[in-house]
């Protein structure tokens, strides 16, 4: 099986909203998406509503078109309870994925974590 | 679309298509071909291989491999999904002009629960395209219609005789900005980086 690791982290901020960074490192694929995808459906199903995700993607190499598919429903069930989700710090090849398949419509892409932070909260 | 007998071809629309190749191709095709147990275990190796073939041996740029490893991954996800029924085999090749194409091919057995025919591939393939137009939220279903044929000149699809689907892809070395500046010129000479 692909090895991938995804790994949670509570963002402080003085305001009320709930921010986490979803990291995960290694390759997302046939063999690992699905028993992957478990583990951020419990974080938003765990979390109630306005839960906003930062999905750093500095370490993913790779992710294919059903990981997209995940990444697009969590953006639909994060917004539908008015929360936000961005992609951070991705590489150009995943980029070009999100693009190709029109992702970067809706779900916004930028250079550094911390300008995720600054957007979402 | 072109559809005749067993065949069924879709003809991918592309942005950047321009009729002249960066160099004319003298070169000898070169044709490797692997044969996988169905199982995705298999397949972050296949994609390994793509990524530093197509880096090394074709002429098309990093970002070309990038998404060659989409393309070949994608594929080879359906026919394992689809084609081919566990026990059996996955067979992909790769026949590069360098400096000029490079084509995929992949063939299940047809022995998977919910194998496909090429007519009906091609009208799949049709319809996903149309479904897609729009903003597209669905679980499923990029794989073929984005990935695949945004990232391709040509998409055919053939019923193997004796049972089985074969999915041939084609990409044209056509512009400058898909090259790399200079390839290795030998073929047999892959860089494992």
């Amino acid at each position: 099986m692909t090895q991938a690791t995804i790994t949670f982290e509570d963002v402080r901020s003085d305001s009320d909203k709930k921010v986490k960074i979803v990291k995960i490192v290694g390759q997302l694929d046939e063999s690992n998406v699905d028993e992957e995808a478990k583990k951020i459906y419990a974080v938003i199903e765990g979390a109630g509503s306005g839960l906003s995700l930062i999905f750093d993607f500095s370490d993913l190499e790779y992710m294919n078109s059903k990981s997209i598919g995940y990444l697009t429903d969590w953006y639909s069930k994060v917004s539908s309870s008015g929360g936000k989700l961005v992609v951070a710090q991705a590489k150009s090849n995943i980029v070009d994925i999100l693009q190709v398949v029109g992702l970067t419509q809706l779900v916004t892409t930028y250079p550094s974590v911390e300008e995720a932070k600054l957007a979402v909260m | 679309m072109i559809a005749s007998g067993n065949q069924s071809q879709v003809q991918v629309p592309q942005a950047q298509q321009q009729p002249e190749p960066v160099q004319d191709s003298t070169k000898e095709p070169v044709k490797i071909t692997i044969i996988l147990p169905t199982n995705a275990y298999f397949l972050s190796g296949i994609r390994d291989f793509t990524l530093t073939m197509t880096k090394n041996m074709t002429g098309f740029s990093e970002q070309w491999a990038y998404r060659f490893q989409s393309v070949v991954d994608e594929l080879c996800n359906n026919a394992i999904e689809h084609g081919s029924e566990k026990g059996q085999n996955v067979t992909i090749s790769f026949v590069n002009i360098p400096d000029d194409s490079l084509e995929v091919i992949v063939e299940d057995s047809g022995t998977g629960a919910s194998k496909y025919t090429a007519a009906q591939m091609n009208n799949l393939v049709k319809e996903r395209i149309s479904m897609m137009q729009g903003q597209y939220l669905g679980l499923r279903g990029r794989g073929l219609p984005k990935i695949v044929a945004e990232w391709t000149d040509e998409l055919l699809f053939e019923d193997i005789e004796g049972g089985g689907l074969r999915v041939r892809v084609k990409k044209y070395l056509r512009s400058k900005e898909d090259a790399v500046l200079s390839s290795s010129g030998d073929p047999t000479h892959v860089m494992l980086t």
